[in-house]
């Protein structure tokens, strides 16, 4: 027949199983973040550390051949640290934790900032335009619709955190051709990862019941701003008042008073200036006990739990192991007292980790409920 | 002065209602709203219709004093409505927009509205429980706004209008989201109004509600008038669209060969069913003047004749479409 | 099932004993209905349950009690696959935000599971049979009230559901685009094969759509049946419209016989026993008067609406 029927069709065609619905809104999703123009800034930003992490893998694997490719890294580190030079595969899990633990760690800050920029809207927007009669009008099911936004999330923090830290330890691996590496650091990778999923999951949650309890996803920006930035301030304000009451008790224990009073003023100047260097020194080694007496103290401090950022940093800690480093890394110097001092400088907080992974679950149930709640299915919807 | 609290039967008006604009034009920077627009509109109902863009609600809103006209005048009830508050209490309003004091209750809204039209406060009371019981929102009177369903923040929204006993009131889409039986009430309501003298427009999309509510339409086009008056008579002055006709008869096809021989007949269609036919006439005066004389010669009685497109919606489709 | 031999089904939906409550107030009162295929009217005044009921074909929320099905699948156990072959388009205006027309028709069908090529397909398909055009490469926030009505319809039919149920889909729309609207769904209802369940207010949008209709008050079934049937046709009472002179036409008409009633500008005109309408041919004759207007006095719509409303 020459001329066609423009009207109405019919259509049957294959439909995708069920377990794939929630893809098709990860996808939307993602499409919808890529617009904003500042968050492929921050995706393009979020890969330098990312090139800095592969960078310091590769030459840590060129510095254990050898190669001359290195030669100019090499003799800066074994100006720092000339013990870890020397022995290169010793430490070789040890550097490789290290890199990781700080990348991860301004990948934190990173995702926080990609949560604030792709989060706020993800139902907030479907509410305020009210687009949840469409969506449960259709076989979705409401697990779908959270687990598809949710996907949007870890879509974008896999790409910051989980994509940059495979892809660095696959180069790095290349770099060092040395395949017993795989032994030594493949429980890194496994943690990285594991960190990647928990930052995702428990900050996606989060953010998910945070957009669902209001329509105007300038206020749930302000709230997630609350509880990254705010809860991280108030922490370190806690922690800080308190610490610093000890810190001035150790100084009232010091022997040495304080160099005062007109007496003082009257003695001859070398006199003086000696009395001063005492009075330094003393503080000094004060300042260094009560540091390394702090490191003991935060065995039982719940201060740093105010923060939501402490906390997934204390898991990351704990899962990528960098207490043991810094413990091997100390054993280098023979002093006991610096010893002491660099593991007061570098190791994180040592409360036990599971206290954070207990307030991470109980935030994480919270958001379960309000979502729960506040995304009803159509029965009370006008 | 002009008003009667709502409900109370209005003493002999010394001036008649009416809207007059005078060569109104009225551009939002380089967009027209309304282009030179001349009209009157008496007492009574009169429909405001027009595609979307026509300039139906910059209308309204220049006959209410909500905008200034851009060129030429709009008086109401003989006065200039630009900054002229007192005139505000012989004007009522029900716009189409939805927008309360969620938080009010129906009865302090309107008692509120009544007071802000000039009444005192026993009348105010009286008025707001009249027109309560007129738009048939006794029973919810009590209840927060933000608790309405649709069709029961329309009543409120006319109700409001209503009130202060305007004697011109204008009333975008007042029907929206009712149901048939409130939707019988207000129609009710507004015949009334318009046969007591008032001078009622009412805008709307849906045509049949118009049609039913009253034969005087405005017809906007694009910012410009397009036709006005009585829907049969300027039906009467298509002349592009020949009257359709038509006519049930058993014996259709005889009767179509008698209607091809009169001269004034343009189009004969013959009508799924095979007992009736469409007759397409120029002429309709003589046309109805020769059929009763047709139906009882021999055989062709006429056992229904209407015409189908003497009606508003296709008043509008051959205007608006051309 | 419901399915004949020949894969036709022969109820649309059916519901038995249906309740609902939301806290003090019943939505659907013990609500038994079976509806045949077809162009569906569904019609009642505001709080009869109407939009309950259509959630309850949906699946979309638990009953108190009662049964049923809709296109042979229970309701109660097979939600999912039900909305599958439903498709539905809420009264609100509701969108997706911040995506083409095009894409938003693709993403809906998405959502029903079709792939996103076939989906992608089907949405241009079917944006050329609501009739938007170019429009369709605009994001959806700038839509017109017709258009997002069209965007709708679109939406609800992209996955080529068996049964589409609208609710009140004119709402806001100009003359043309109502008249657009309802000649798409009386061409996917009668051509097309699509069953229809169509809600609205507007009784002449009702009437020019669908064959059947179902009215609800309070929770409870009021009437159902065949529109033709249920217009009733009073056989010897006739309408009237004469061109001028109305009043000495009616005293003509009573001096033959016939009683009287005048309702605006028609007269309502009932005949002797025997007589034809060719009696009103006649006088129309004598009195040298224009009949323009003759036909048999049929219930409007409205009329049985209301009438099966006081019923209650």
């Amino acid at each position: 027949m020459p001329i066609f029927d423009q009207g109405y069709q019919h259509w049957s065609g294959q439909m995708s199983g069920r377990a794939w619905r929630w893809l098709a809104v990860t996808r939307q999703g993602i499409r919808g973040g890529l617009k904003n123009r500042f968050l492929r800034y921050v995706l393009f930003a979020a890969w330098v550390p990312a090139l800095a992490l592969v960078l310091m893998l590769c030459m840590w694997g060129l510095l254990e051949r050898r190669s001359s490719l290195a030669s100019t890294f090499i003799q800066y580190m074994s100006l720092l640290q000339p013990g870890v030079v020397a022995d290169p595969q010793h430490y070789r899990a040890d550097i490789w934790r290290l890199s990781y633990g700080y990348f991860l760690q301004i990948e934190l800050r990173f995702s926080m900032v990609l949560i604030l920029l792709v989060g706020p809207n993800l139902i907030s927007q479907d509410l305020r335009f009210n687009a949840l009669p469409l969506y449960f009008s259709r076989p979705l099911r409401r697990i779908d619709y959270f687990l598809g936004k949710l996907g949007v999330i870890l879509a974008f923090l896999g790409m910051v955190v989980i994509v940059p830290s495979i892809v660095a330890y696959v180069l790095g691996l290349l770099f060092s051709l040395d395949i017993t590496i795989v032994r030594d650091t493949f429980a890194i990778l496994l943690a990285s990862v594991a960190y990647g999923l928990i930052i995702a999951f428990s900050a996606g949650l989060l953010i998910l019941a945070l957009s669902a309890m209001s329509r105007n996803s300038r206020y749930v920006a302000l709230c997630w701003v609350a509880i990254w930035l705010i809860s991280g301030i108030v922490g370190t304000v806690l922690q800080a008042v308190d610490s610093q009451q000890r810190r001035y008790a150790y100084y009232s224990q010091i022997s040495v008073a304080r160099p005062n009073g007109r007496d003082f003023d009257n003695l001859p100047r070398a006199e003086r200036d000696k009395q001063w260097r005492a009075y330094r020194q003393a503080r000094e080694k004060a300042t260094e006990e009560y540091r390394i007496a702090e490191l003991g103290f935060s065995a039982h401090d719940w201060r740093p739990l105010v923060s939501y950022t402490a906390n997934l940093s204390r898991l990351g800690q704990q899962l990528l192991g960098t207490d043991q480093t810094w413990k091997k890394l100390s054993l280098l110097d023979p002093d006991q007292n610096a010893r002491d001092l660099l593991l007061a400088t570098y190791m994180g907080p040592q409360y036990p980790w599971y206290w954070s992974a207990g307030v991470l679950t109980g935030l994480f149930g919270l958001s379960a409920c309000v979502l729960n709640l506040s995304v009803k299915s159509l029965d009370r919807l006008k | 002065m002009c008003s009667e609290p709502f409900g109370k039967i209005a003493g002999p008006a010394e001036v008649r209602p009416i809207v007059a604009f005078h060569e109104v034009s009225k551009w939002y920077g380089n967009v027209i709203g309304l282009n030179k627009l001349t009209i009157q509109i008496p007492a009574g109902v009169t429909g405001l219709l027009g595609p979307n863009g026509a300039g139906k609600s910059t209308l309204l809103q220049l006959a209410t004093g909500q905008l200034y006209p851009s060129q030429g005048t709009v008086r109401v009830l003989g006065q200039p409505v630009w900054n002229n508050p007192s005139l505000n209490r012989c004007i009522g309003l029900c716009p189409e927009q939805d927008a309360f004091y969620e938080w009010m209750t129906g009865w302090d809204f309107l008692y509120t509205s009544a007071r802000l039209g000039g009444l005192s406060r026993p009348d105010a009371r009286d008025a707001t429980g009249r027109t309560l019981d007129a738009v048939g929102m006794t029973t919810h009177k009590g209840r927060a706004i933000r608790g309405y369903s649709k069709g029961m923040r329309q009543r409120i929204k006319i109700a409001q209008a209503l009130v202060h006993g305007p004697q011109v009131l204008f009333l975008d889409e007042p029907m929206a989201g009712t149901d048939p039986v409130a939707r019988r009430a207000l129609m009710d309501i507004i015949q009334r109004l318009g046969s007591e003298g008032k001078s009622v427009v009412v805008s709307s999309h849906v045509l049949h509600e118009v049609q039913s509510l009253t034969p005087n339409i405005i017809l906007l086009n694009r910012g410009r008038l397009l036709a006005e008056g009585q829907v049969r008579q300027i039906r009467d002055l298509i002349d592009k669209h020949p009257h359709h006709i038509v006519l049930v008869c058993d014996a259709s096809r005889k009767l179509a060969s008698r209607l091809v021989s009169w001269d004034d007949v343009e189009g004969i269609r013959m009508l799924p069913g095979g007992k009736a036919l469409m007759v397409e006439t120029r002429s309709p005066d003589a046309f109805y003047g020769r059929l009763p004389q047709l139906s009882f010669e021999d055989g062709t009685e006429i056992k229904e004749v209407y015409s189908d497109d003497d009606n508003l919606e296709a008043v509008f489709k051959y205007l608006v479409n051309k | 099932m419901a399915f004949e031999s020949g894969g036709e089904p022969q109820i649309l939906f059916q519901l038995d004993g249906v309740t609902k409550s939301y806290g003090a107030v019943t939505a659907l009162d013990d609500l038994s209905v079976t509806v045949p295929p077809g162009a569906v009217g569904l019609l009642g005044p505001n709080g009869s349950g109407k939009t309950t009921m259509i959630r309850t074909l949906l699946g979309l929320i638990p009953v108190d009690a009662g049964s049923g099905q809709i296109l042979g699948m229970d309701f109660l156990h097979r939600q999912l696959k039900i909305r599958r072959e439903v498709g539905f388009a809420p009264e609100n205006e509701c969108l997706f935000p911040a995506v083409q027309g095009v894409q938003f028709v693709a993403y809906a069908g998405e959502l029903v599971g079709m792939r996103s090529k076939d989906a992608m397909q089907r949405a241009h398909e079917v944006l050329d049979y609501v009739g938007l055009g170019e429009a369709r490469y605009r994001k959806v926030e700038t839509y017109s009230t017709g258009m997002k009505q069209r965007l709708k319809l679109a939406s609800a039919i992209v996955h080529d559901p068996r049964l589409l149920i609208l609710d009140e889909p004119t709402n806001g729309m100009d003359p043309d685009g109502r008249q657009d609207v309802l000649q798409l769904c009386r061409d996917l209802s009668h051509n097309k094969g699509m069953s229809l369940l169509f809600s609205s207010h507007l009784l002449p949008d009702v009437e020019a759509v669908c064959d059947h209709i179902v009215v609800l008050g309070s929770g409870k079934l009021l009437a159902q049946g065949n529109i033709q049937q249920l217009k009733q046709v009073h056989n010897q009472c006739f309408e009237v419209r004469v061109k001028a002179g109305a009043e000495t036409f009616a005293q003509g008409l009573s001096a033959l016989g016939c009683s009287i009633e005048a309702r605006d500008d028609i007269l309502l005109v009932q005949i002797p026993e025997g007589r034809s309408p060719q009696m009103l041919w006649q006088a129309a004759a004598e009195q040298k008067q224009q009949i323009r207007y003759l036909r048999s006095q049929r219930s409007t719509l409205e009329e049985v609406f209301l009438k099966a409303l006081e019923q209650k």
